[in-house]
């Protein structure tokens, strides 16, 4: 526990000093106007010359209790239509699964640029969500 | 169909049979077999069911199985050598033992065609047989123990081809196994100033850190926590990564053994044993619960369709090495698997269908009637017909309801389309209650073989026999329970049986070792005071090896015409 907030202080820290243009990420505020690090709010910028181009992506990040063993959930709110996004907003990444390549060094910035690169590169193998018109009846 | 399956490939079998038999293990330490009569010289001849492959095949049969036998030959050669890598334990002289000609001999005569030759290895043979190999690449090679194991588990303990492949080019395949081609010095938790850990955000003087070749540097805490929760929650060992994010060098087993706690470690070789065995397609772990024993057995995967490689565990436990089930002699693995999975689909809902639906007479949906009507519409073809007869609904006419005409040609048709699609359910149902019924009957006769011990003591205590003079009973019930487990299979395995004159034999054979076994099991539950009696005795004596003997010719039996196709 002292862990998970050690190390979500030191990235936000790290996200203050440095990062990358377009984006942003915070901590939510509680209702009382606490900051609570486990709930960031984020906005990733679609990627220039994409179809993505110009628009902001907003994601909430929930940091679980044993983060940095384990990864955090991204979740998109509003959802977003992609193929490797759940119909709930889940994002679906390899480096965001525990049991594939999430890494407990994987900071909160490489996350994001991680989700930024799969908006335009979406991944065949692990789709979870299907147009509904190419369903055979 | 299925014979015909089985045709394909007998003379591919005959040629590895004779590899096989040149790959016998000089150093064997235990040695056993599936049949209940055969020895240890029997169990190290090779399987026979393909000495005798030769007569009854037509010219078209043997024309295909020619042209895949010379193809295949080679290959499998080479196959023959992964699997078996460690040449410490496998001969692969063209010359057989001088002595295993010998047996061979006497096994043509004598050993049973449906046992195999396989070992038992336990734990401490299994990490005896790793560090041998590790050794060896470690000498040859010059490349630390640590690193040796992590490239042949990376090459599935393929020696060969692992140092033909890092001739090559060592670089290559260093970095494809996980590792990294500098020589760092000794691997140790230092202390640096200045250091910041980059996954606590530690940023204390005087802490501890670690790091393996790549040089990610995490502090020790943060390292052994990452360790042990790979080991502990996700239970992996061989492939536990760097925890820096797209590393992917391996860490070894001595930078573990700086960073985790002993208990841990126990976890982590028991992990690596696992990985070995699992590696490997010639081992399977026994399957019994708490068994810790592995099976080495030489049959491969693609002659399941010929070969039921039952093998006994010394914790006695006897399973089939292809699928890990319950032995199921004499049905080979793929039907046992469609037979399995067709009774969990079928089985209970075949007997409702059968019992309260009919087929539409068109398009042989299946009807169920729900309401008293006998005017059936049938909801996807929309053919009108009448429940009772199955004919045509416009031709009763008025005299609906009361169906008079049962001679109506086009009635008597849909009947007899109907009778025929009945006919295949109802031939599963037979075979399937056989099925079932042998397997209650197992199960009830383990139940009475509990009981028979209390029996023997009681026998002991009233008739003034010894211990030893009991023991007819324990065998006889042992007998029961292997024999109703091969009558079990013998029903799966008839099911997908055509009917030939071969199928006659076999169901003769079932036939008569069923009846024995009803036999036996009738006498055994008799009471305690009958059983005493030296007469009965000498007819369940009688009964038990007739029973077994019966078996063994079905057995035997139907090796040999699996083998043959």
């Amino acid at each position: 526990m002292a862990l998970c907030q050690n190390r979500l202080q030191e990235e936000r820290k790290q996200w203050r000093k440095d990062h990358p243009f377009g984006f942003y990420a915070r901590p939510q505020k509680t209702p009382q106007g606490v900051l609570d690090l486990k709930v960031w709010e984020c906005g990733i910028p679609g990627k220039e010359k994409t179809i993505w181009e110009g628009g902001l992506f907003k994601m909430t990040v929930t940091f679980p209790d044993e983060y940095p063993t384990k990864p955090p959930k991204c979740k998109f709110v509003p959802p977003l239509f992609h193929p490797n996004v759940y119909p709930s907003g889940t994002v679906c990444l390899s480096i965001l699964n525990e049991e594939e390549a999430w890494k407990p060094a994987i900071t909160i910035k490489q996350i994001l640029l991680g989700v930024q690169d799969l908006l335009n590169d979406p991944n065949p193998e692990r789709i979870k969500r299907v147009v509904r018109e190419n369903i055979a009846p | 169909m299925i014979r015909k399956f089985f045709q394909f490939n007998w003379k591919r079998k005959a040629a590895e049979a004779t590899i096989s038999s040149s790959t016998i293990l000089p150093n064997k330490r235990i040695l056993a077999s599936a049949g209940p009569e055969s020895s240890v010289v029997a169990a190290a001849a090779p399987p026979t069911p393909v000495t005798t492959a030769s007569n009854g095949m037509d010219s078209e049969d043997d024309f295909m199985s020619a042209v895949s036998s010379e193809d295949d030959i080679l290959p499998d050669d080479d196959s023959d050598n992964d699997d078996m890598s460690d040449a410490e334990d496998f001969d692969f002289d063209d010359e057989p033992d001088p002595d295993l000609g010998m047996h061979k001999d006497i096994s043509d005569s004598k050993k049973a065609p449906f046992d195999i030759s396989f070992k038992v290895y336990q734990p401490s043979d299994i990490q005896r047989q790793q560090d041998e190999l590790i050794n060896e690449v470690n000498m040859i090679l010059d490349i630390s123990k640590e690193e040796a194991a992590i490239l042949l588990r990376h090459f599935r303990w393929n020696k060969e081809r692992l140092i033909e492949d890092y001739m090559d080019s060592p670089s290559r395949v260093l970095e494809a196994a996980g590792l990294s081609q500098t020589t760092a010095g000794p691997l140790k938790r230092e202390v640096i100033p200045g250091f910041v850990c980059d996954i606590c955000c530690n940023e204390e003087e005087g802490l501890q850190s670690f790091s393996i070749k790549c040089g990610h540097r995490y502090c020790v805490n943060c390292y052994s926590y990452y360790l042990s929760q790979k080991i502990a929650e996700e239970g992996e060992a061989a492939r536990i990564q760097c925890p820096a994010d797209g590393c992917s060098l391996i860490i070894d087993a001595r930078s573990l053994e700086i960073l985790v706690a002993p208990e841990l470690k126990k976890r982590y070789h028991a992990l690596l044993n696992q990985t070995y065995v699992e590696d490997k397609e010639t081992l399977k772990w026994c399957p019994a619960p708490d068994c810790q024993n592995a099976i080495e057995c030489p049959v491969k995967k693609k002659d399941l369709d010929k070969v039921v490689p039952t093998v006994a565990c010394l914790c006695s436990h006897r399973f089939c090495f292809g699928c890990r089930e319950d032995d199921h002699q004499p049905a080979p693995c793929e039907l046992v698997k469609r037979w399995l999975k067709k009774c969990k689909d079928d089985s209970e809902t075949a007997n409702w269908i059968s019992a309260n639906t009919k087929e539409c007479p068109k398009c042989n949906s299946t009807i169920e009637k729900n309401g008293g009507c006998n005017h059936m519409t049938c909801r996807k073809c929309k053919h009108e017909f009448c429940w009772m007869c199955m004919g045509l609904w416009s031709e009763h006419g008025t005299s609906w309801y009361n169906c008079n005409r049962f001679e109506e040609k086009s009635g008597l048709e849909a009947r007899d389309a109907q009778a025929k699609s009945r006919v295949s359910l109802e031939r599963y149902l037979h075979y399937y209650n056989r099925y079932a019924n042998h397997s209650q009957s197992a199960r009830l006769d383990k139940d009475i073989y509990h009981k028979t011990e209390k029996k023997m003591v009681q026998l002991q205590k009233e008739s003034g026999m010894s211990w030893i003079e009991v023991q007819y009973l324990n065998s006889a019930s042992q007998a029961l329970q292997t024999c109703r487990q091969t009558l079990m299979w013998t029903y799966a395995f008839a099911f997908y049986l055509s009917r030939n004159n071969l199928t006659e034999i076999f169901e003769e054979n079932q036939k008569d070792l069923e009846m024995a076994v009803e036999g036996l099991s009738e006498m055994f539950e008799k009471p305690v005071t009958e059983l005493a009696d030296a007469k009965l005795k000498v007819v369940i004596m009688d009964k038990t090896s007739y029973c077994n003997k019966r078996r063994i010719i079905l057995l035997n039996d139907t090796a040999d015409n699996l083998a043959n196709g």
